[in-house]
């Protein structure tokens, strides 16, 4: 017998852990569920239920499915400029009107929807060192369907501290506006009375609306990832990703206002934007544990040929307490310049531009987020948490002259929102 | 405050941990659990309780309707296996090769000439060759799917199905209850999951021993029974057989109990040194491994 041999111990202990890996992968079924709250102070309410399923099985395969059902409702804004005077608007549908008090940013309260998700993932070692993922999702809400498909491989280096990943993915929407795809830029047509009877609105309205053209879009994802492990206590992420989408990218429920020389809106115009968008991102994670805490910072940088660049800086710090609790602050800042073609409002003699919108979303912003999470585990391996966060986001003056009595209006409204989360995983 | 559950376990509640004891393999069993949490002790016991006795049903050699017994009778045809059998299969194919044959699952058949029963009783030399045929784990042909070997071989996951069972059973609690310490002691063969809480030790009393071992993590099996054994003309023959000449390994220990990591590798060190004859200690040493060797 190999006496003088302390390779027999090595040995014998990589043999034990291939004996028992077929075993200890094996899993129950592991669930994690969670409702989240949104509110937008008088906009729009969100209530969000998550409910994802995950099973470890052999030979470290993973499969994964995840519902996600959201509601909301409230209002949010349409994109037309304050006015010193009550505004009336159209609804999306063209069957009612809705109204802008004094001095109010125009919120279109007939938003209310409810969005169901479904998705799968499939996970399996390919070959030595390969991994590769691949999966499905499906969304479906009053006027949107999305379906996509995902493939991830993975390659891993050096002992598994390294590893590199090219992940594709594609998605399919289809959009059906209620009221159906405004002509973009075409002036809004508000009832006041100079209307005959009933069918000479129906007419102008739908005079509004789009015929033919393309009424979805798709987008294609291609994200090269690294995962870099330093020592037992520091991993790092870097990821580079590209992204094309093409077809109806216009959010058809919003208008842009144009404004005499005075300030007044003489008539509000559905926003228009291009066929397609090429965004890249990148971004870099580092994380980090130390003796009884964890500190987790990223960055992310995102440019698009819109003109919208962006940099979000997020960072969490975890601690960690004897009773296997914690207590995460959580921190995200966010700075965004505006799209090309953003423009707060059109003024009223200028040529109208091929592409122009007034939303927030893609206009100028800063905007942070501070929280905190209070997790605790329980001795039979079951997890909760309780999130509570204040999100503020401040549009930002992007430098447009206002004229006449525009100027005394708040151009650039703020909006605060707080988010509170239960989530249990057992 | 002792309860008698339907898996047949009887549940404790001590000072500072819930126990829970059963019968399984032949031997007294019982789990110790960091808790003093009663109702997740019991469902902890009754999960444990189960893979211990679905791993004997499977393995054990003295059951008629099982996968053992199905590969022990299959007169020379191949038998289709499983994934967790072709693990142990392989592992065994690991322990034959690193003990240059001499840890063997198929020596078993040579107890049909040695009854270990404390008599004086040798066989003849004539009995002992017409089994050796039948010896020889080289014999023996399998792959991820099938086991195939001679008519009249045996198979005894005797060897190494205990300690495996310690092990499994232990990556059950890692899974279920990852933040509590569970003690795994099947007969004497032993693992933790984790350090208990506070750093107390467990306190555990292994046969062979005269005191009480601490243990703080990691696992012990033994090898070797001191109550097995032929006493002939004043030599002492250790129940622990050579597969190549089919007669007692001269000069063993009569047991050796060693700590490692998992349960798998102490019962592997210690069958092996025990193997090893007069050099078990020898090679204990060598492999740096904490023993403990009786020599009676």
């Amino acid at each position: 017998m190999q006496l003088n041999k302390t390779d027999l111990k090595k040995a014998l202990f990589a043999a034990s852990c291939t004996l028992l890996a077929g075993n200890s992968v094996a899993q129950d079924w592991d669930f994690d569920t969670a409702i989240m709250y949104y509110g937008e102070a008088d906009r729009v309410q969100a209530l969000e239920g998550i409910f994802q399923a995950k099973k470890t099985l052999k030979d470290d395969k993973e499969f994964s499915a995840k519902l996600v059902v959201d509601s909301l409702t409230g209002a949010s804004a349409n994109g037309a400029v304050q006015q010193a005077t009550a505004q009336t608007f159209t609804t999306p549908s063209g069957n009612g009107q809705y109204t802008a008090n004094t001095s109010e940013t125009p919120l279109d309260d007939t938003f209310l929807d409810t969005r169901v998700q479904i998705s799968a993932q499939w996970s399996q070692p390919l070959a030595e060192n390969y991994v590769v993922s691949t999966g499905a999702n499906v969304s479906n809400e009053y006027d949107y369907q999305s379906i996509a498909f995902n493939g991830v491989l993975g390659r891993y280096f050096n002992n598994k501290n390294t590893t590199a990943s090219l992940g594709l993915s594609y998605a399919l929407d289809s959009v059906d506006p209620v009221g159906g795809r405004p002509v973009g830029l075409s002036t809004m047509v508000v009832d006041n009375g100079q209307f005959s009877d009933e069918a000479a609105y129906r007419s102008a309205f739908d005079a509004t609306r789009q015929t033919g053209g393309e009424d979805g879009k798709n987008t294609v994802d291609v994200i090269l990832g690294l995962t870099q492990v330093i020592n037992r206590q520091w991993i790092t992420q870097f990821n580079v990703s590209l992204s094309e989408v093409d077809g109806y990218l216009t959010d058809p429920y919003k208008v842009v206002s144009e404004v005499d020389a005075s300030g007044m809106a003489t008539q509000q115009r559905y926003e228009n934007r291009p066929g397609s968008r090429s965004k890249q991102a990148f971004f870099a994670q580092s994380k980090y544990r130390f003796e009884s805490s964890v500190w987790d910072i990223s960055y992310r940088l995102t440019n698009d040929d819109w003109g919208i660049n962006s940099h979000t800086i997020e960072s969490r710090y975890r601690f960690l307490f004897d009773n296997n609790s914690y207590l995460e602050p959580h921190i995200r800042l966010y700075q965004q310049g505006e799209a090309d073609f953003y423009t707060p409002f059109l003024r009223e003699g200028d040529a109208v531009p091929e592409f122009a919108s007034a939303d927030y979303r893609i206009g100028k912003l800063n905007a942070y987020t501070f929280g905190i999470k209070y997790g605790k585990k329980l001795k039979s391996g079951r997890e909760y948490g309780v999130r509570l966060e204040y999100y503020n986001q401040a549009s930002q003056d992007v430098g447009v002259e206002a004229p006449g009595g525009l100027n005394s209006l708040d151009l650039y409204p703020s909006l605060d929102a707080v988010i509170l989360q239960f989530d249990y995983k057992f | 405050m002792a309860t008698l559950a339907q898996q047949h376990y009887e549940l404790s509640g001590h000072d500072s941990y819930i126990s829970a004891r059963f019968q399984a393999m032949a031997s007294p069993c019982e789990f110790l659990f960091d808790t003093l949490d009663k109702s997740l002790a019991d469902s902890l016991a009754q999960k444990g309780v189960a893979q211990a006795r679905r791993i004997e049903q499977k393995f054990s050699r003295y059951a008629k309707d099982n996968l053992c017994f199905a590969i022990n009778n299959a007169e020379g045809a191949s038998v289709k296996i499983d994934d967790e059998c072709y693990r142990l299969l392989a592992f065994a194919q690991t322990c034959f090769e690193l003990s240059d044959g001499m840890f063997d699952l198929t020596s078993g058949v040579l107890r049909r000439a040695w009854k270990f029963d404390c008599s004086s009783h040798i066989p003849q030399q004539r009995q002992i060759d017409a089994l050796l045929p039948l010896v020889g784990w080289e014999k023996v042909t399998f792959d991820q799917h099938s086991i195939q070997m001679k008519p009249g071989m045996e198979i005894d996951f005797g060897g190494i199905g205990k300690e495996y069972a310690v092990s499994a059973i232990a990556d059950i609690y890692r899974i279920h209850a990852p933040d509590m310490s569970v003690l795994i002691n099947l007969g004497g063969d032993i693992q933790i999951t984790k350090p208990r809480q506070h750093k107390l030790p467990w306190r555990v009393g292994i046969e062979n021993h005269e005191h009480v071992i601490s243990i703080v993590q990691g696992a012990l099996a033994t090898s070797g029974d001191a109550k097995r054994f032929i006493l002939r003309d004043g030599k002492r023959y250790s129940h622990i057989l050579n597969p190549k000449t089919g007669w007692p390994v001269a000069n063993a220990p009569s047991s050796v109990t060693t700590h490692a990591p998992l349960c798998v590798q102490a019962g592997c060190l210690a069958t092996l040194s025990l193997l090893n004859g007069k050099d078990a200690e020898r090679f204990l040493q060598n492999q740096d491994v904490k023993y403990w060797c009786t020599r009676v």
